[in-house]
């Protein structure tokens, strides 16, 4: 929901009021009527009210002029969160017939200011949308990738763009180059997943390919989450046992003694999934598969004990008729 | 507990920064819910609030302090405002003209910022322009007016919907304003608790709002704001939350999907809980994430103690209140949500809360009594 920030520090040097403004002079402000006992009052300053008693009058006269598109400026400053002074903004660059590409310079120094709001990234959305050119969205969100790499907004902008644009051609690439960067960049593995599911899609030979990828990063660390799940996600509409390679995989770092909470959870989805297909030697898969349970619940995710029990447990009676499982 | 809980680590680089982390949130952690505390703080945010930032959004802010006062069991500490919040809430309802012109604006905005009148029957009949209603406005106003006891005779429950209605995108999504907004699952969530709260479902087209939702299930197993977006712990809140309310958890998704998107969930948990993988446990998710293992049944495969530790770490004990990670400054929405994680698995002396409406069962049932009067009289 809304982001909690405290203000920044007024920017502006030497803000004149409005009284000592000529150009304003023929508008009667529009106090904000609150009431006679308000609540979760705001501490406005100043000079937040008055460009808000001013800004309640321009909407009042709908007006759309210069002075009325320089006073949202004013207005967003003082709270870039407000969704109606952009939307009025808007309204007014349209009317006016604004170059767009100037508002796109002025909104990408707003984005850098305010990273994480939800309405500087939707105007920018839909500047882009009228000038029908990313040229620089590739570029901008990635300036912003780079200050926080798991920046929500820049990534949802970025995939809207390649999308609405089909940008597909490089965007492996980049993803790779910011694997390589952080091997645990969550984002970077989802956007991995985006691209190949719209583009070639996850057919055998790109599946094999893919667990290739995922399976050179989990090698180098053993434990982390980002490359297990996009692993397993690679297959989720195969079954696992239609790549006995992954299996494979699993015992050779098991044998080396990685003791990953994720690697014995695959190996237990393995065994699950034999289980389900009614493949031979069911009593030692199951065995093999609650001794996994146990050894994650007492050793190697004891945080999560309940749970692997609660799995062992529910293995047991489903696929253990005859087994009664371990206590 | 938290050092061998966390022996795993020691494969990756990262981990012993992740255990240094660890070790010094629990060790800093205040034994004890700062109750007094809290109650002060949230008090104080009813009378003012730090921040220009929140004024679109005042009424959400105004109900994190309510609803986490109810959470709190202290709502007779502002027994003597009761009457004052609920007309204040009720001053931004848009009041939906005789013309008909402005039904799809219907709803509640976030505060007086566009210049309407505080008195509902001045303000009826003077359309400003743009003056529309914001969908978590009119969600958050909806709650708030429950748990302080109202009884919803006064909210325009047909001109609601029609502006909920309104929102509603071709891909099934919502956005926040009729003017225009992101749409994502945030707003999907607040439309569902619309519906639900006013019993009436004509509010949206439910199979392109469950088709929305079920796209956005990633291949992690959880949901993301959008088809695509990157699994998070509050989208899947909202998700999983939105189907609850729908009554269509069991039927929109398979088991085995239900069994990845606990499994995922429950793997959130490092002391607190994250919200994505790879990334620091913050007090928020301790309900998003808590709620949701609680809609699904299964928050009792979580642990308890060191989730407790965590969200009490995150507590001020100078100001009241909780912020995201320990010794940080406090703030309303991270307040009111540290306080619904320790309800969720049994705080003592905090109220139980109702974790798809995300309000007190003590509200539900007053809700769940209205909607009984409702019926009846139909």
């Amino acid at each position: 929901m809304s982001e909690c920030n405290v203000d920044d520090a007024a920017s502006n040097e030497a803000w004149v009021p409005f009284k000592d403004r000529p150009e304003w002079r023929d508008l009667k402000p529009i106090p904000q009527d609150d009431g006679p006992d308000p609540v979760v009052q705001i501490a406005y300053s100043e000079q937040f009210r008055e460009v808000y008693d001013y800004f309640r009058a321009i909407i009042a006269a709908d007006e759309k002029s210069e002075r009325a598109l320089s006073l949202t400026k004013e207005a967003a400053e003082l709270n870039p969160a407000n969704y109606s002074v952009w939307n009025y903004r808007r309204n007014i660059l349209q009317e006016l017939n604004k170059d767009l590409k100037e508002e796109l310079k002025y909104i990408s120094q707003v984005i850098e200011d305010n990273p994480k709001n939800y309405q500087v990234w939707h105007h920018r959305r839909v500047i882009v949308e009228w000038l029908e050119d990313v040229t620089d969205e590739l570029k901008f969100t990635e300036k912003i990738l780079k200050e926080d790499a798991k920046n929500y907004h820049a990534w949802q902008h970025r995939q809207w763009c390649i999308q609405q644009f089909s940008l597909w051609d490089q965007e492996l690439d980049y993803v790779d180059r910011l694997l390589k960067e952080d091997l645990r960049n969550n984002s970077a593995w989802n956007q991995r997943h985006f691209i190949i599911k719209n583009t070639t899609g996850y057919t055998d030979e790109i599946i094999k390919k893919e667990l290739k990828y995922s399976q050179d990063f989990i090698r180098k660390a053993p434990n982390n989450e980002s490359a297990w799940n996009y692993m397993k996600g690679v297959l989720q509409e195969r079954k696992l046992f239609d790549f006995p390679g992954v299996l494979e995989f699993c015992h050779e770092l098991y044998s080396k003694q990685i003791r990953s909470p994720f690697l014995i959870a695959c190996m237990i989805d393995c065994y699950e999934e034999m289980l389900e297909l009614g493949k031979p030697k069911k009593e030692e898969t199951l065995q093999k598969a609650t001794q996994l349970c146990n050894e994650l619940a007492e050793e190697h995710d004891t945080l999560r004990r309940e749970y692997w029990q609660y799995i062992a447990r529910s293995l047991a009676s489903k696929y253990g008729a005859d087994v009664s499982g371990d206590s | 507990m938290a050092t061998k809980n966390h022996t795993h680590r020691d494969y990756d680089s990262k981990s012993s920064k992740y255990d240094d982390y660890i070790n010094f949130s629990t060790s800093m952690s205040r034994d004890e819910l700062l109750k007094k505390k809290h109650i002060t703080f949230l008090k104080r945010v009813l009378q003012v609030l730090p921040s220009q930032q929140l004024d679109t959004h005042r009424v959400s802010v105004a109900y994190f302090a309510i609803s986490g006062l109810d959470v709190l069991d202290a709502m007779k500490e502002i027994d003597d405002q009761r009457n004052n919040l609920i007309h204040w809430i009720y001053s931004l309802q848009v009041q939906p003209d005789p013309s008909g012109k402005n039904l799809s604006q219907c709803g509640f905005r976030g505060c007086s910022m566009l210049g309407h009148l505080y008195d509902s029957h001045k303000a009826k009949g003077q359309l400003i322009p743009y003056d529309s209603s914001n969908i978590a406005m009119t969600y958050t106003s909806l709650v708030s007016l429950l748990i302080l006891g109202d009884d919803l005779s006064q909210v325009h429950k047909k001109s609601v919907i029609a502006g909920i209605r309104s929102l509603q995108q071709s891909d099934g999504s919502f956005v926040s304003v009729l003017e225009g907004s992101e749409s994502d699952m945030r707003f999907v969530y607040c439309a569902c608790c619309v519906c639900y709260i006013l019993d009436d479902w004509t509010g949206m087209d439910v199979e392109k709002t469950v088709a929305y939702i079920t796209q956005s299930l990633s291949y992690e197993g959880a949901f993301g704001q959008k088809p695509f977006n990157e699994a998070h712990g509050g989208s899947t809140f909202c998700a999983v939350a939105s189907l609850v309310l729908l009554d269509r958890l069991n039927s929109a998704l398979t088991e085995n999907q239900l069994s990845r998107l606990k499994r995922w969930l429950l793997r959130r948990q490092e002391s607190g809980f994250t919200g994505r993988p790879n990334k620091p446990a913050d007090t928020c998710y301790s309900f998003w994430v808590g709620a949701t293992l609680q809609m699904l049944g299964v928050l009792v495969l979580s642990d308890v103690t060191l989730n407790r530790s965590f969200v009490l770490s995150t507590q001020s004990p100078v100001t009241g209140g909780f912020s995201k990670y320990p010794d940080h400054v406090p703030d309303p929405l991270h307040s009111y949500l540290g306080l619904c994680g320790l309800s969720l698995i049994g705080e003592p002396g905090l109220s139980p809360i109702f974790p798809a409406l995300n309000l007190s069962q003590r509200a539900y049932d007053h809700l769940s009594n209205l909607q009984r009067q409702w019926r009846e009289k139909h």
